[in-house]
């Protein structure tokens, strides 16, 4: 096998890996300050991305503007699926929270599914642009390959620096690490959970129209894509995004490269197969070293 | 505990509830009311089809389509049975929705045996569903004549009122396309076979990438895919790897939508692109990366074969088109051919019809259907290529629309 093949294979598995962790940096942000397994967090980039090319398909918007209509509209869909559905939980015992917030999600998974799949159809669908390719030797590079890759960086830079240097940021690290004092000193913990929300679901929402720019979505592929985001949350830290970013990446690359050299039946598969090498390697977890 | 106390009441409600949705469902279904052996009631046809669930947006139109057909072969008299004096009798369908689900169409096809007493069975399509049917006819003695069911092994079971349509057959699926391989120039050298993991796929690739060897083509690879794969990155290289002459796709349309995109986006070369259906549904998902691709397509309207203008005129007042809806000239073969097997018993004695099955030839639009000893059909398929937009056919020459663009110039 040639030099060439494998170089073409590391290149798509960088470009899945980065849209794996743009849609990881909303469920992990989620799960930080909310505490909630959003299993319908897939499912949301499967829907956002069946609207996104109906939009298209209907109106040949461009992706931009695409973008700038359903990112807001995810985030407030979000912000009021948590304040409507989820927060009432939160009065209940711990054991009942827990459960009613599986079962939110989970019936929220379903729910999504099913109703785009009546409405839109269950067929897979998508934005291709016929872009230029770069060829550099016997590798194919599209320019919208490319310009989905900056704006994954773009994106994974904005949200850490939003993460480090704003009110909200601050914030939500405070109602991560000490909700009451956080409360006491004016983070009203109710809103920040609520903004939590919208934004982790806005994430997904901006990893939606990316990943339909390349590749189809249809209304059932949202529990995959979860299952993935919860592997590179729990390998590469809740909260922690240029881990998150570095998990994505690696578990795109090994997708590929298990496709290459094993089949690409067994694929899908690699991310559970990680997982559960890695909980039974290190059942405390990675602790990524800082500076 | 306190907060549980109303679960009982609420259990009362719940059944009450289920119990009135499924009355009302019984009472909405098609009642068949058939009398077995009757000259004067309707001869009932119980059938499914999958108008919900995943194989749903393969049957659009099916229940609107079949309702037609029984009017289009009730406006011309309806079935001749001898045993009633040379008298037609019209034909009726019981339809119901098995979901897409085996275990529903298992119920409704019990249902259509006990309950409603239907004559004869049609349908079901597909192989998912084709497996446990038909113990259900075998244990009624209640002729089946399936559809879509193309997995060549579920016939050979033993079973002995079990027949099926499929079109085309997985042995002849291909036949016609490498029949052209052999007479278009340049020859080709090489092929590789990318297969959807599915059963009936898998089951053409076995043979007909046999079929390519025999036929002096050297098999430069064989890869595998589920229909869940969005990123065909990695198998795609190693077709770029290969440079084969021919990539065969042998895949539902749907799950290599991805597939066709990431072809063409990352620029694989070779004289042709085949693919095992290349139907309607996939233009309108695809546009333009179809172009040039070849395909197989069971039967075409131009085609005058016996029932061809009773199968037009089916089709039109449904609305639907073979290359939209590939899987019609399966489902309406079968029903022919059940009307066909029970004119040649001239009864509705099921084991006459099953005898009448056993022998024979039945006339089709798209050619004779002769039923090998498992009950399984040697139906072939057209080759189509898509020209300027437009599906043509192209192979063989004696019926083609349009000639072979070789090699495919959208694949240089």
């Amino acid at each position: 096998m040639s030099i060439d093949v494998v170089l073409q294979v590391l290149v798509g598995g960088i470009l899945v890996g980065g849209l794996y962790a743009l849609v990881a940096f909303g469920l992990s942000l989620i799960y930080g300050v909310v505490r909630i397994l959003n299993f319908a967090h897939g499912t949301i980039l499967a829907v956002t991305g069946v609207v996104a090319s109906l939009i298209f398909a209907r109106w040949q918007l461009s992706p931009v503007l695409i973008f700038i209509l359903l990112v807001p509209s995810v985030f407030l869909l979000g912000a009021v699926f948590y304040r409507g559905l989820l927060h009432p939980l939160e009065r209940r015992s711990p054991l009942e929270a827990t459960i009613g917030t599986v079962l939110v999600t989970v019936g929220a998974l379903l729910i999504l599914s099913d109703v785009t799949a009546v409405l839109a159809g269950p067929t897979q669908r998508n934005i291709m642009l016929r872009s230029p390719v770069i060829e550099v030797g016997n590798i194919v590079i599209s320019v919208t390959q490319l310009a989905i890759l900056a704006a994954i960086v773009v994106m994974t830079l904005v949200i850490h620096a939003v993460l480090k240097a704003t009110w909200f940021g601050i914030a939500v690290r405070a109602v991560t690490q000490e909700p009451i004092a956080a409360e006491l000193c004016g983070a009203r913990s109710l809103q920040v959970k609520t903004l939590t929300f919208g934004v982790g679901s806005a994430t997904v929402a901006i990893a939606a129209v990316l990943y339909v720019l390349t590749f189809p979505v249809d209304p059932y592929m949202g529990f995959g894509l979860t299952v993935k985001a919860f592997t590179i949350i729990v390998v590469g830290g809740i909260g922690n995004l240029p881990g998150a970013l570095i998990v994505g990446v690696l578990l795109g690359v090994a997708e590929g490269l298990v496709g290459l050299f094993w089949g690409p039946e067994w694929s899908p598969a690699i991310s559970v197969i990680l997982l559960l090498l890695i909980l039974v390697a290190f059942p405390a977890g990675i602790r990524w070293r800082r500076g | 505990m306190k907060r549980f106390k109303h679960i009982p009441q609420f259990l009362t409600w719940l059944t009450g509830i289920t119990a009135a949705i499924a009355t009302v469902g019984f009472a909405g279904s098609t009642p068949a009311n058939a009398k077995i052996g009757s000259c004067t009631e309707p001869i009932v046809f119980g059938t499914t089809i999958s108008e919900s669930g995943p194989f749903s947006t393969l049957t659009s139109n099916w229940r609107k389509m079949t309702e037609i057909f029984a009017e289009e072969i009730n406006k011309e008299g309806g079935i001749k049975l001898a045993s009633c004096d040379g008298k037609s009798v019209p034909l009726k369908f019981a339809i119901y929705d098995d979901q897409s689900v085996p275990a529903t169409a298992v119920q409704l096809y019990e249902r259509m045996a006990s309950v409603d007493q239907v004559d004869f069975f049609v349908g079901p399509d597909w192989s998912s569903l084709g497996g446990p049917v038909p113990p259900i006819a075998e244990r009624h003695g209640i002729p089946i004549v399936m559809g879509n069911v193309a997995t060549p092994s579920l016939y050979q079971r033993g079973y002995k009122w079990v027949w099926g349509t499929p079109a085309p057959a997985v042995p002849r699926w291909s036949e016609r396309y490498f029949d052209m391989l052999t007479h278009v120039q340049p020859k080709p050298q090489t092929i590789f076979f990318l297969t959807h993991d599915n059963p009936v796929m898998k089951a053409i690739t076995a043979f007909w990438s046999k079929k390519a060897a025999a036929q002096g083509l050297k098999v430069v690879g064989e890869e595998t895919f589920s229909a869940d794969l969005k990123d065909f990155t990695a198998l795609i290289a190693k077709v770029r790897g290969a440079k084969p002459d021919i990539v065969y796709l042998s895949s539902f349309d749907n799950p290599s939508v991805p597939l066709v995109q990431q072809l063409r986006q990352l620029k694989v070369h070779a004289m042709d692109v085949h693919h095992t259906m290349l139907t309607g549904a996939l233009a309108k998902q695809v546009g333009n990366d179809l172009e040039g691709m070849t395909g197989e397509l069971t039967w075409f309207p131009s085609v005058k074969g016996p029932y061809a203008d009773l199968f037009d005129r089916v089709m039109q007042r449904t609305g639907i088109t073979m290359f939209d809806s590939i899987w019609t000239l399966a489902r309406l073969d079968s029903y022919i051919v059940m009307i066909q097997a029970i004119e040649k018993a001239g009864s509705v004695d099921r084991e006459k019809v099953q005898k009448a099955l056993y022998k024979g030839t039945f006339k089709s639009p798209a050619g004779d259907i002769v039923f090998d000893e498992h009950g399984f059909p040697d139906t072939g398929a057209f080759t189509i290529q898509m020209q300027n937009g437009k599906v043509q056919v192209i192979w063989p020459p004696d019926v083609a629309t349009a000639k072979p663009m070789w090699p495919s110039p959208t694949w240089q």
